[in-house]
Order: structure tokens, then sequence, then C-alpha cells
């Protein structure tokens, strides 16, 4: 078990001074883009702090059983392992926990039907938009803003460093933005993919070198899977679902538009190992489901995304293609964070 | 570097447009016409030519009526819900009488892009397969098949297409013109490799012949349309913009220098309209502050005359039976 220390040298920051307005310089891994952070909300040592406080702290529940991290758990790749998420009193949700790693690059809508987003063009503040969410959700953490405010100005560890980040006692706005904050120093860069992009014709092995031709070729995989974030922040119908009676409707509910029935927003997949069960409702166990269940083409509905089609992959490219996820996205230097000593 | 960027940027940025254009500066020249996606204006003549795309013919405009000049072209369907019955798209003249058509009613790799010989105004319409040549760009075991031939832009060497065939990539293509005519028709620009965003479609050249591409990112998404321009020569990326629009369909620009963009807006097409894309400096970055011109109904492309009319099809809203699509003519002095 690393120590909190070196737990935040793995995540590339530049350690400094305590002082409340002393910026952070964030140090990107390899692979990674300069992200943007919302003007009103730069990146200071203190406020990182704070938000990594509020994220594990359990008392952001109605009855203090349920953090962000029992379901953004960094020991499970910032996921919970789990098919669904499971809130207070032990109730389930009905999709599963994306992972936030690399969410700071989510600046434009966050959750899997995109309900959350930025407040207006440019603003790159989806992450504040989407941290009060699950406070307020009945069956997460069960709890309004105006109680958790109250519950926390109670708290005189989380008074006194809001007045020293914010200059107020505790608000819903400084928390989401020092939950926000916090969650844009969860990164994972400098894989074998990045090393590999790099230059390092040596970085992916033989099989890995291989899948990341078919993911970028003929697998269609990055078609969705774009970016550095392997993420087009957009939302598309696969299919898994859809032979419910009554399926998940995604992105519907939020656009009313009949294309979006079933589309979901598309999860990064760095790290991808360590986040199974995989798809929005966790309904395949692994990679190799996943790479099955896309070479049929999905499952077919009228929503189906026409970037899905039947690939008809030999055996040996489909493990190729896994290897590729696996071996390839997956990063020596894991944000590992520990739980850190909460205020009282 | 900065420099060059700035010099790049005002080429776009002459000077500001006027708020909102008065009702009485717009004019519709066609109505009724069916899911319009494609217009240009013939040399010499001045004449107007549209895409009627799911009328599945190209017409042009004479005395104000609508003159079917090329029909039965393939028809296919866009989009997941609203869907769009979808066939000819891009028009571009590569002289008086040669009128290159994008398809957009074919799968992937089977798409053509046509030249025709346009027949005289008043002679009789040609059908569609009577092309005097066409191209494709086919799947190989490494590329997906093109298709969707939305925006055709062209300078004196080139004729650039967008296309919307391998979503990995999001090719633009384009042709060489020799002795006026198309010749080594081929892929050019991956255009998602070097902005990591969806779908180039809205195409033109810069006054100092930059191309500029519009890429219309996720049509789920607001605001992710992005503006970028390449060096038309050997592709090389200068400058890429976030513009705040959705889903830009068209990009032209007027005689005076001005850029403008038609944004369609799929997620909420009442938003849609005429912009100016207009040069803002934020510190040391440089922005776009794209400026509403015209509420507009699906814009779906935009092409200026000389004198600086604007012609726009827009595919509408049906009223019962009839055809929501129309051409609408701005007045010159945008």
């Amino acid at each position: 078990m690393r120590s909190l220390g070196s737990a935040f040298l793995l995540l590339l920051l530049v350690a400094s001074s305590s002082a409340s307005a002393q910026e952070y310089k964030l140090k990107y891994p390899l692979g990674l883009k300069k992200m943007k952070i919302p003007k009103d909300n730069p990146l200071t040592t203190a406020k990182i702090e704070l938000g990594k406080q509020l994220y594990f702290d359990a008392r952001l529940s109605r009855d203090n059983t349920i953090s962000c991290a029992s379901c953004h758990d960094p020991k499970k790749g910032w996921s919970n392992g789990e098919a669904v998420a499971t809130g207070v009193r032990g109730q389930k949700g009905g999709r599963g926990a994306p992972t936030i790693i690399n969410a700071a690059y989510q600046t434009r809508h966050t959750f899997w039907d995109g309900r959350a987003g930025q407040s207006k063009f440019g603003a790159n503040d989806a992450l504040e938009a989407q941290a009060l969410g699950p406070i307020q959700n009945p069956i997460e953490m069960d709890l309004t803003l105006d109680e958790v405010v109250a519950k926390l100005n109670k708290i005189e560890g989380y008074r006194k460093q809001f007045q020293s980040v914010f200059g107020t006692d505790v608000t819903s706005d400084g928390m989401a933005k020092a939950i926000a904050s916090f969650e844009r120093t969860v990164l994972s860069g400098h894989s074998p993919f990045d090393k590999f992009k790099a230059g390092d014709e040596d970085a992916l092995s033989e099989a890995a070198e291989r899948g990341r031709k078919l993911f970028f070729g003929k697998a269609n995989c990055s078609a969705c899977h774009a970016t550095s974030s392997f993420t087009d922040q957009g939302f598309h119908n696969v299919g898994i679902g859809m032979d419910k009676d009554e399926p998940d409707v995604g992105r519907f509910a939020v656009t009313d538009q009949l294309g979006d029935r079933g589309s979901f927003k598309t999860p990064t997949l760095r790290e991808i190992a360590r986040t199974a069960p995989y798809m929005h409702d966790g309904s395949l166990k692994t990679l190799e489901e996943v790479v099955d269940f896309y070479d049929k083409g999905g499952f077919a509905n009228p929503q189906l995304d026409e970037e899905l089609l039947p690939l008809e992959m030999t055996k040996e490219k489909k493990a190729d293609l896994v290897t590729f996820l696996k071996e390839g996205l997956s990063s020596s230097d894991y944000p590992e964070v520990e739980p850190p000593k909460l205020p009282e | 570097m900065k420099r060059k960027l700035f010099a790049l940027i005002a080429l776009f940025t002459l000077c500001f447009a006027s708020a909102a254009y008065a009702d009485d500066h717009v004019e519709t020249v066609l109505a009724g016409l069916d899911n319009p996606c494609g217009v240009a204006i013939q040399p010499g003549t001045g004449h107007v030519f549209v895409s009627d795309s799911a009328a599945a013919k190209i017409v042009r405009v004479v005395d104000g009526k609508a003159e079917a000049v090329i029909t039965d072209f393939p028809i296919g369907v866009y989009g997941k819900g609203p869907m769009f019955n979808i066939g000819p798209l891009g028009l571009a003249f590569l002289d008086k009488d040669t009128l290159v058509v994008g398809g957009g009613g074919l799968a992937d790799g089977e798409e053509l892009l046509r030249v025709y010989k346009v027949p005289a105004a008043g002679g009789d319409a040609i059908k569609a397969d009577a092309m005097e040549k066409s191209f494709k760009l086919a799947g190989s075991e490494e590329l997906k098949g093109e298709g969707n031939f939305y925006a055709l832009a062209k300078n004196k060497k080139f004729l650039y297409v967008t296309c919307n065939g391998d979503d990995t990539k999001g090719w633009v293509s384009r042709a060489r013109i020799k002795d006026g005519a198309l010749v080594n028709y081929k892929r050019f620009l991956a255009t998602k490799e070097a902005t990591e965003v969806d779908a180039p479609v809205g195409a033109t050249i810069s006054p100092r012949g930059e191309l500029v591409i519009g890429q219309m990112g996720e049509i789920s998404v607001e605001g992710d349309g992005l503006l970028t321009f390449y060096n038309a020569k050997n592709g090389k990326i200068l400058l890429n913009l976030e513009t705040g629009l959705s889903d830009i369909t068209a990009l032209a620009y007027c005689p005076k220098g001005q850029l403008y963009a038609t944004d369609f807006v799929w997620l909420n097409t009442k938003a849609g309209g005429l912009f100016q894309l207009i040069s803002k400096k934020d510190g040391d970055d440089q922005t776009i502050e794209s400026k509403k011109v015209l509420d507009l109904d699906k814009p779906t492309a935009m092409a200026f005359a000389d004198d600086g009319t604007l012609y726009i099809t827009v595919i509408g809203t049906a009223d019962g039976d009839k055809k929501g699509g129309k051409l609408l003519k701005i007045k010159a002095g945008l």
C-alpha cells in the first residue's frame, strides 16, 4: 500500500505550499492534453485537498454510509466493481458507476445520459454540474443541498477549510468546485499505447500492436472511443438492454429526440482492465464478452448506431483487440489515492 | 507563430455584422422543396441550382420557378429519429456547363461523385445516371468506404469534398482539376484525427486560399462544432477553433471577406440559423464569437452570388402534405 504522499506523486501533481490560493501546477501524464479548467475554479492545493476529503467522506450521505468513493473507488478502477451503483440503505441504481479516471476531459456532459452539462459554451464546468447530483439522489446519498450544507457546517474542520479556500462557510457551490478540482487530478496516461504513440516501437507487445491496428481500423472502435481520452463525449445506441420490455432509454429522456433512444455516453477506455463489469448496465462481465458483443454488431434495434456492423473477426483478432485494451491502456502510473484523514 | 495565426484569423473578421437581419431582407425563392441539401450558382448565367435531395433531383431557378435539370438520383435515409430522406447533396460548378454533384443516397463505398454537362435552361432534364464521369471511394482491408458527399469546395487546382463514411477518420477527399475535368479523386484529410471531433460537413476556400472545414461534431451534443483551417495544398492543419455552434452544415465567405456558417442544431432546431464567425482574443488565445444573423429552420447549404446575394437552402417544417424545404434569398449587404 502506497503512502498518501506517494499517491500524490503518482497523480503527477507538483506539491506546493498549503496556502489556500497556491496554484496547483498539474503535470500531465504522457499522452494527455492540457485540460480545460473553468476560469472561476482554478486548481489550488488547498481546494484539491478539501475536495479529496469531501470525495471520501460518507457524511455526505443521509446515513453516513456512502461517499463518492463508495461507487468510484480508486481500488476498483475508480468504479465499484459491480453491475450497478449501490446507495444508502443498500438501494441499487439502474446503471453502473462509470470510472472518474480522466473525467476532467468530460467538459460538455456528465452522467451516462449527459443530464449534467456545462453551464454555457466554453465554461467547461460539467464536472462541477455533476458533483452534487449523487448527493441529492434519493437512492444514492439522499440529502438535499440544504441538509448537506448544514451538516458539514457543523464540522469545524470543514468550516475552517471553506473559509480559507472560498472565504465562506460551507456552500454547495464550494463543495462542487472542490470535488471537481480533486477529480481533475485523477489522471491516467503514460500507458504502453501512449509510449508507442510517442515513438517507442517496443512499448506494445505484438498482439497488442495488432489489436491497436484493429481498434483504430477495421474494428471501428475509434469511431466513438476517440481522442486521447478514448471517448468522443457523444451518445450512442449500441443495443445494450434494448431487448427488454421497458429498456433504459438513456439520452432520450434528456433530449426527447427519437434518435437518442437507448443512447449512452461513450465511456473512456483508460484503465479498462480495472473497471469490469462493462456497459452502462454492467451486463457484460469481461472484455472478451464486450468484444464478442461488438463483433456481432451490437443488438439490433431501430436506433442502433450506424457505426455498428457485424465485424466477423477471427478468434485471434478478437484476442488481439482484448490484449490491446488490457495491456495498451493500463498505465504503470495508475492514479492510486488513499482516503485522507477527515476533518472533525 | 502567433503572428501567423492572427493574420489567418483576420481573414474572416474584417468587420462586424449588423444585428439580426431584418425579415424584409429575406425572400423565399422556392418553396415545397423536399429536404434541399445543396446550392450553387452557375457561372455566366447566374442561375441558382439546388439539390432537391429527397425529390431525387437537381433543379435550377428560372424566372422564379424550379426547372428540373437532373432527375432520378438514388435516395437513402439519414438519421435515427428524426430521419431525413436524402439523395443528391453538395453542388459545385467546374465551369459554366460542368456541374459536380455529391451523392448521399447510396451505401458507403458505393456512393458516387458525379460530373454532368448540364443542359441549357429550358432543355430536357437528364437522368442521374447520364453523367459524364463518376468517382467513388471504395472500402479496403484497411479503410471503410466513403459516402454522403456533403459539401463541395473548389479552388483552381482541386475540388474538395466532405465525406461521412469512416467515422474513425472523417475524410475530406479531393480531386485534381485538370483541363476542366476531375481526375485522381482520393482521400485527402483525416479531419477526425486532426481535430478529434467527428464529421466534416461544411467546406469553403478562404480568400487567401486555405481550405476551411466546419466539423459538425456529435449531433447529440450541442456546441461542439469546430472551424478548422488547412493548407489546401498539403493538408497541414493551421488553426482549429471551437465555435459554440452545434452542427455546422455550410460555410461561405461573402464577397467582402466575412465568413458565415449555417447551424442545423439537431438537438434544438429552433436555435438553428445563419451566423457570422467573428474573431476574438481571450488573452493570448484566439476564439470565435458566433453572432446570429438570421433564424433558420434546419439550414443545409448556402452560396454567395458575386453581388453578395446569399442563397440558403433549408429543410424547414412540412405543413400537412406540403414539404417544408425552401430556397431563401438574402439581399446583398451582409
